[in-house]
């Protein structure tokens, strides 16, 4: 039990040492390697990531041992280290914490990501060992490995994101690391630009999801999407997740270079080769298939965006396949298979088969980092710098026999050779197509999705077939056409390389060889994981372990075929797979086997050879109508910030200050009639404003008592008419009065009266305000109907006819004829139609309390020094109390 | 341990004035050295400096999970016009004076070896520039406010025009006549809220607490907030009042620039949520949504000016034009994250581009140009630089795990996500869409500064031997990248000082928006039964507190310590006469 408990918190804290180990390596490495000896900084580097591998298999098997019985719930392993930050969402937090979950899908990943690390790594120590930044370069391949970690591990998609454009970051230093060559620079700085394009996507989509879902964990994103959150009232089922998907796609496009952002990636080979295998080819760019399969429950809400993703994906596949046919560097054609093959994976997804499109991820990881890496020794054997034109090169089979055999094994995998791992997954993929292709209409995508993406991935398999072995015969065949050529021998790092190659090749040593075996023996194998459930003809039935283990982590999508009988698809599936092989590895046997020359660049028309050699020539495009117009704009906003903002807002506001002290400049004439008209003119003017006498009355209400104060002035002399009766008094105070004709006016300034129900000469509903101060609403003979807004919410009685009160004024009392509204007076409801109150009275309407305020009125009269009479009259709310005993009077 | 340390009450009682007095009384030691002694000059400023961020770390010790200030001091001042000397700091400005204390004697120790005539009067400068800088951002009085406000502007101003660079004077001109021409309409609006308070309460009074109970008619208060927000605009500064931000920057001397970028537009910002938002609600919600598309134009139109600039100064410049617009968008977001973003993102801005701008200084010291065209290959001599520089870089762009991400995220998210009444809902995922493309943007100016730099092969063979970053520089640039990563991977230390005062801000701001949505007649709002009621009228009452603070019961009529002391002051009964007063039911986020 105890040992239980220990095991449990051991095995989830590791899930945080997989992460921290690589990082802390990129640290010390980054911090103190150049100091240090290669070795350390070997031992550090490969060292960490090792320990990461080890921890994660350990990891994977208690995950594996930790699964239920039966059908079960899958349990995946968590741990949540701490709170990042929090965001607010209908006044909920929700927070995002940097949480690690290890389940089904990131398992897998794991293992991939630490275990071909871990070789490629190894490798990197041969590779890399004449280089002059062997420090910097293990520091970065250590972050790398540590951001991928956290892509994969990360169980939000917040702390995915670190991952995300850690990968980017880790990317864009990679390709850029030998950074005096300006063009390796420039690659770095299109990869990291071209993925914050996708990254844009990833943001807004990450907030659709969010403001969707609630949260930011991908299980509740998950889950919340079984539950119809992503249907938004009044659209088509599944519109939000379309929004959300295809944000979040864009993003995939750029990682995992997709059209239209998968410029970057063939740019990206300026790396050194193991980056190019372990970022650019087996792990970071399968990202974008990872996301996928890890929102797949949401994916699948939307068919228009399942279908966008097949499309894009088997138009990848074609295009990349048509342009690695005519290339002639190694890594380009490598690169260029990269994209396709991705393309595959994405087709995969889009119509449904995620475990299919993950098993190639999974599959193409090995076979395509062993072919990498078995470039990458080429390379290093032959000193080529940067990459390797294949028709310099040649009959290497038997001076390179462990690269050779490798490569072999690889190319036969990616091109589907049955039984080997590439096989069974293309397989799978094909099958996926196909089963939607024969899918009755019902299917929530269209079955002609499925054919389309059918047909295209058979010619691009087709494809990839011929251009994996024209490369495979064009380099390991014939004869070694550099063998005349100068000798100057170096590594990738400092080699010249520009005409040919080292005239003498030699084999690789045993730490590049070694990872190359590992993963060229995994090329083979780890189909095997996946044997198909259906076997082709015969209809037998073989243990699914691939799709079984994923079950729980993706969703599931599955389509009844139309004629009923499954073994259609099947049999489609593998014909179609099997012949594309056999017709793409024949046709680059008999062109190139032994061969010298590029016969499809004499036998093909000039222009669509040029045309494809030159990449269907997208990055010129995308510099006429993007990046040049964009440049454009940006040279433009420069421009009017100088030309037009700052002048508008600097010289001509300087202007105007000029210009109006020009102009007052002239009235500064020095002509003294001018100025003394001017004084003169002033002097009028104040004259004319002590004139008249200004009353300024300000009334203090206290209670029924009303203070008035009346403005002083020059000679002021006051009279009072208090109750409006139009006979005006004047306040004895301790100045005498004075007569003025048949006026009396008094020098006290203030006056204060108390009013009695006989001067009100009005009424004011009082609305005691939510806040601040009350609202009045003055009263007549008639009826003024209350504005629902004053009166707040839950006015009405009943929900329905809404009709707000109306009160008028009758003689010395107020009328309220409820209408629908809750009016309340003397503490109980008015059910009544009409209620009459008096003066002073008290009442509730709905929420708000109310009281009837009379008005009175007074009037002031001032005479100045000069004999002028100024007169105001104010109207003033006061306050009082209902008389005692005043009954609420009803009308019937 | 830390407790007792920080609950110094003597010294908590008057720490805010303590570091406006650190500076000042450092200036006037200064002002009597003779100025043949440069480097007495020089460490005596930057050592008092220092040790005012030490203090300034008490401030820490403050309790900031309630809706008080805390080091509130208040003395009366002008009494006949109701001005007080009333200083404190809540979880907005309780960062930003942090910002600024750290960041002067950086900026002055920065510029240690550059600066070589007049040392004397450069120090003065700074020392009365960090006065100016912590006196605005501690002010509760607006008359208080204006004076600092004005004050930081004379040491810049001297700053650029006496140790700036070949145009210094048109750019300290400039610099000076926008930056004025703003405050003016600020004071009148300012005179214009304190009079009418006046004609309402009887007696005039300063007290942004005070003043804070005046409802405007919508039509004023459009017009006083324009004058507000054209003063903080300037500042920030916002499209398209930012054309002086560029001549200023490129003219200033290094430790000006960084001063400049890294607190001073801050105040921008600041005054925005001190003064102009919960002033005039109305106005706030219907200029709102255009003040942030201002933010947002700001953002991409920033970018792009930034991108194709050949001077590396100009380009920063332009890049502080970008990332203040993002700090616009989270604030009128008005929701807790948006806004918790924009004052989180001001410390980022005031790190990465302060950092920024140490690191332009670092290069112009020894090649004297900044043209990015003169550069390039410095990766090869000058790799710790290199290093740092990237690291700024990749903050600046907002990289996840460095500072920038977590600010543009929340702010983005804030805008995106926005389900405030201020008219945003829509118009804030559209705003944040194009926002976001201010993401790629920067990662293509900044991008292209480096690869500009440091990438491709040496400009010139004699810059091989370019010495590397000298152990000042180590120590000047080390702090900053420490916040880099520390606000990248656990901005909580930040946030969570943060949110309760910007929820305090919301709901305050709410509540005076509903009450003048009811009725916008000039009217005084009865003061809130849960404030400190204040005012001439009851010099000493007691003061129970907020709501969302269950934490203190009140503070003592004296308030000056930060430290929650429990006191059984009155609590002011609701004596409104006749109107059952509902405010204290109600009060709260209405959302």
């Amino acid at each position: 039990m105890l040992e239980q408990i220990f095991d449990n918190f051991a095995v989830e804290r590791m899930l945080l040492w997989i992460v921290l180990l690589p990082l802390a390596g990129a640290v010390v490495n980054g911090l103190f390697g150049r100091f240090a000896d290669r070795q350390m900084v070997g031992l550090v580097g490969v060292g960490t990531i090792g320990l990461s591998f080890f921890l994660a298999v350990v990891a994977f098997l208690r995950l594996l041992d930790m699964q239920p019985e039966g059908d079960a719930e899958f349990v995946p392993l968590q741990y949540s280290f701490y709170e990042w930050f929090s965001i607010h969402l209908r006044g909920r937090a929700v927070p995002i914490d940097i949480a690690f979950v290890f389940d089904a899908l990131s398992g897998v990943m794991t293992l991939v990501v630490t275990g071909i690390g871990l070789l490629i790594h190894i490798y990197s120590l041969g590779y890399m060992s004449h280089d002059r930044s062997f420090a910097r370069f293990f520091a970065y391949l250590n972050l790398f490995s540590a951001s991928m970690l956290v892509l994969v591990l990360a169980g939000n998609l917040p702390v995915m994101f670190i991952g995300w454009e850690g990968v980017g970051l880790c990317s864009y230093l990679l390709i850029g690391f030998w950074y005096e060559t300006p063009a390796y620079a420039a690659a770095g700085r299109k990869a990291f630009v071209v993925n914050r394009i996708g990254d844009f996507g990833v943001l807004i989509g990450m907030f659709i999801l969010v403001a969707v879902a609630g949260s930011f964990d991908f299980a509740s994103i998950n889950h919340s999407s079984y539950s119809g959150a992503f249907t938004l009232a009044g659209w088509e089922a599944g519109t939000l997740a379309t929004v959300a998907c295809l944000f979040i796609f864009l993003g995939c496009t750029g990682k995992s270079a997709q059209i239209p952002l998968y410029v970057w990636l063939p740019d990206a080979m300026a790396g050194p080769t193991p980056v190019s295998a372990l970022i650019h080819a087996a792990t970071m760019v399968t990202a974008g298939v990872y996301l996928c399969c890890r929102l797949s429950p949401v994916f699948v809400q939307s068919p228009v965006a399942m279908s966008v993703v097949a499309v894009v994906g088997t138009l990848t596949a074609l295009v990349a396949a048509t342009i690695a046919v005519a290339q002639r560097e190694m890594k380009k054609i490598l690169a260029y298979s990269t994209v396709s093959q991705l393309g595959f994976m994405f087709a995969a997804v889009g119509v449904g088969a995620f475990a299919a499109g993950f098993f190639h991820v999974f599959t193409h990881a090995f076979f395509k980092a062993c072919l990498f890496l078995g470039a990458g020794s080429v390379m290093h054997a032959v000193g080529a710098h940067g990459d390797a034109d294949i028709f310099k090169l040649g009959g290497l089979r038997s001076i390179l026999p462990r690269t050779h055999i490798t490569f072999l094994l690889s190319c036969c995998a990616i091109a589907g050779v049955p039984m080997f791992s590439g096989f069974f997954s293309k397989d799978e993929i094909l099958l996926g197509a196909a089963q939607l292709g024969v899918a009755s209409d019902a299917a929530f995508l269209s079955p002609s999705i499925g054919w389309f993406v059918f047909g295209g991935l058979a010619i691009a398999a087709t494809l990839t077939a011929f251009y994996m072995f024209r490369l495979y015969f064009l380099t390991f065949t014939g004869e070694y056409r550099s063998a005349g050529a100068s000798d100057g021998h170096g590594s990738e790092a400092h080699g010249s390389g520009e005409h040919g190659y080292d005239a003498s090749p030699h084999e690789s040593p045993a730490s590049m060889t070694g990872p190359l075996v590992v993963l060229g023996v995994g090329a083979v194998c780890v189909g095997w994981l996946g044997l198909p459930h259906l076997l082709p003809f015969t209809g037998a039935h073989l243990p699914h372990v691939w799709g079984e283990w994923l079950k729980p982590a993706l969703a599931h999508v599955e389509f009844t075929p139309a004629g009923g009988d499954p073994l259609t698809a099947v049999n489609i599936a593998f014909i179609a797979g099997v012949s594309a092989m056999a017709v793409g590895i024949g046709l680059a046997y008999s062109m190139y086997a032994n061969k010298s020359s590029d016969p499809i660049a004499s036998g093909a028309p000039a222009s669509l050879y040029s045309f494809l050699q030159d990449k269907w020539r997208v990055d010129e495009l995308y510099a006429a109508v993007v990046l040049r117009p964009v440049k454009g704009l940006a040279r433009i906003c420069a421009w009017i910030d100088q030309t037009f903002v700052d002048v508008l807002l600097t010289k001509v506001t300087s202007g105007l200050v000029t210009l109006s002290s020009f102009i007052l400049t002239r009235a500064q004439t020095g002509v003294m009639h001018a100025y003394g008209f001017v004084m003169a003119l002033g002097v009028a003017g104040l004259m004319l404003w002590f004139w008249s006498p200004h009353p300024d009355v300000m009334p203090v209400v206290k209670g029924q008592n009303v203070e008035f104060t009346a403005g002083r002035g020059l000679g002021y002399e006051y009279r009072w008419d208090l109750n409006a009766d139009g006979t005006f008094e004047v306040p004895s105070g301790e100045h005498a009065s004075s007569t003025f004709g048949s006026k009396t006016f008094g020098s006290e300034t203030s006056a204060s009266h108390r009013y009695t129900p006989d001067d009100f000469r009005g009424f004011i509903l009082v609305a005691a305000a939510i806040l601040g101060e009350d609202i009045e609403i003055p009263l007549s003979e008639h009826a003024v109907v209350l504005d629902p807004e004053v009166l707040g919410p839950d006015w009405q009685v009943s929900g329905d006819a809404a009709l707000p009160p109306a009160v008028r004024v009758e003689g010395n009392e107020v009328v309220i004829r409820p209408n629908s509204a809750a009016v309340y007076a003397r503490g109980k409801l008015v059910s009544e139609k009409e209620v009459r109150l008096p003066a002073g009275s008290r009442l509730r309407i709905g929420q708000v309390p109310m009281r009837i305020a009379p008005v009175v009125q007074a009037t002031l009269e001032v005479r100045n020094a000069f004999g002028n009479v100024a007169r105001e009259t104010v109207d003033v709310t006061i306050d009082v109390a209902a008389p005692a005993g005043a009954r609420a009077e009803v009308v019937r | 341990m830390t407790d007792s340390l920080f609950h110094q009450p003597a010294l908590a009682e008057v720490l805010l004035t303590v570091l406006l007095g650190v500076p000042l009384v450092t200036a006037f030691a200064v002002l009597f050295m003779p100025r043949q002694w440069p480097a007495a000059i020089r460490r005596l400023s930057v050592s008092a400096l220092v040790i005012n961020f030490v203090l300034s770390l008490w401030l820490l010790g403050g309790d900031y999970t309630g809706a008080e200030f805390q080091f509130l001091e208040k003395v009366s001042w002008i009494e006949s016009l109701g001005i007080s000397y009333k200083v404190g700091v809540d979880g907005i400005s309780l960062w930003l004076v942090l910002l600024t204390t750290l960041l002067t004697p950086i900026a002055l120790y920065a510029s240690w070896t550059s600066i070589q005539t007049k040392v004397k009067e450069y120090a003065l400068a700074f020392l009365l520039l960090e006065v100016g800088m912590i006196g605005a951002f501690v002010s509760l009085d607006l008359f208080l406010f204006y004076i600092f406000w004005e004050l930081m502007l004379v040491p810049m101003y001297l700053i650029i025009g006496v140790w700036g660079g070949k145009d210094r004077v048109y750019a300290a001109v400039k610099f000076f006549i926008y930056t004025m021409a703003g405050s003016l309409l600020m004071l009148v609006a300012i005179l214009y809220v304190a009079t009418t308070y006046k004609t309402l309460a009887g007696q005039y009074s300063f007290d942004l607490e005070q003043l804070h109970r005046v409802v405007l008619p919508f039509e004023v208060q459009l017009w006083l907030f324009a004058a507000f927000a054209l003063a903080f605009a300037i500042k920030v500064p916002m499209f398209p009042f930012h054309t002086w931000l560029p001549d200023a920057h490129v003219q200033a001397p290094t430790g000006g620039s960084v001063i400049l970028a890294a607190v001073l537009l801050k105040l921008g910002i600041y005054g925005f949520i001190r003064f102009a938002i919960p002033l005039f609600p109305l106005a706030t919600q219907y200029v709102g949504p255009s003040v942030a598309a201002l933010g947002v134009i700001g953002i991409i139109y920033g970018a792009y000016c930034a991108w194709v600039q050949k001077d590396v100064k100009k380009l920063v410049a332009y890049s502080s034009v970008s990332h203040m617009g993002f700090v616009v968008l989270g604030l009128f977001a008005m929701n807790t994250h948006g806004v918790s973003g924009s004052v989180l993102q001001m410390i980022n801005h005031g790190v990465s581009t302060g950092a920024l701008f140490i690191l332009v200084g670092v290069i112009y010291e020894r090649l004297h140009t900044r043209q990015l065209d003169s550069f390039g290959g410095l990766a090869k001599s000058m790799p710790w630089y290199t290093t740092v520089f990237v690291i700024v870089t990749m903050s600046s762009v907002g990289l996840p795990g460095t500072n920038g991400f977590v600010g543009e995220f929340m702010i983005m998210s804030g805008a995106f996500l926005s389900e405030s009444f201020i008219g945003f809902g829509r118009w804030g995922r559209l705003l944040t869409l194009f926002a976001a493309t201010g993401v790629i943007l920067a990662a293509i100016y900044m991008l292209h500064v480096v690869l500009r730099m440091f990438w491709g092969p040496l400009s010139k063979p004699e810059h091989e031997r370019l010495p590397d970053l000298t152990a000042r520089e180590h120590l000047v640039l080390a702090p900053l990248l420490v916040l880099v990563f520390w606000i990248g991977l656990y901005p909580n230390t930040f946030l969570k000082r943060t949110e309760p005062a910007v929820q305090t801000f919301l709901s305050d701001f709410n509540t005076k928006w509903l009450a003048c949505r009811q009725n916008d007649a000039e009217r005084l709002l009865r003061p809130d039964p849960a404030v400190p009621a204040g005012g001439p009228a009851q010099p000493k009452q007691g003061s129970p507190s907020k709501q969302g603070s269950p934490s203190q019961q009140g503070s003592p009529s004296k308030q000056g310590s930060g430290t929650a002391k429990p006191s059984s002051a009155p609590s002011r009964p609701v004596a409104q006469a006749g109107v059952p007063g509902p405010a204290a039911d109600t009060k709260g986020d209405p959302r």
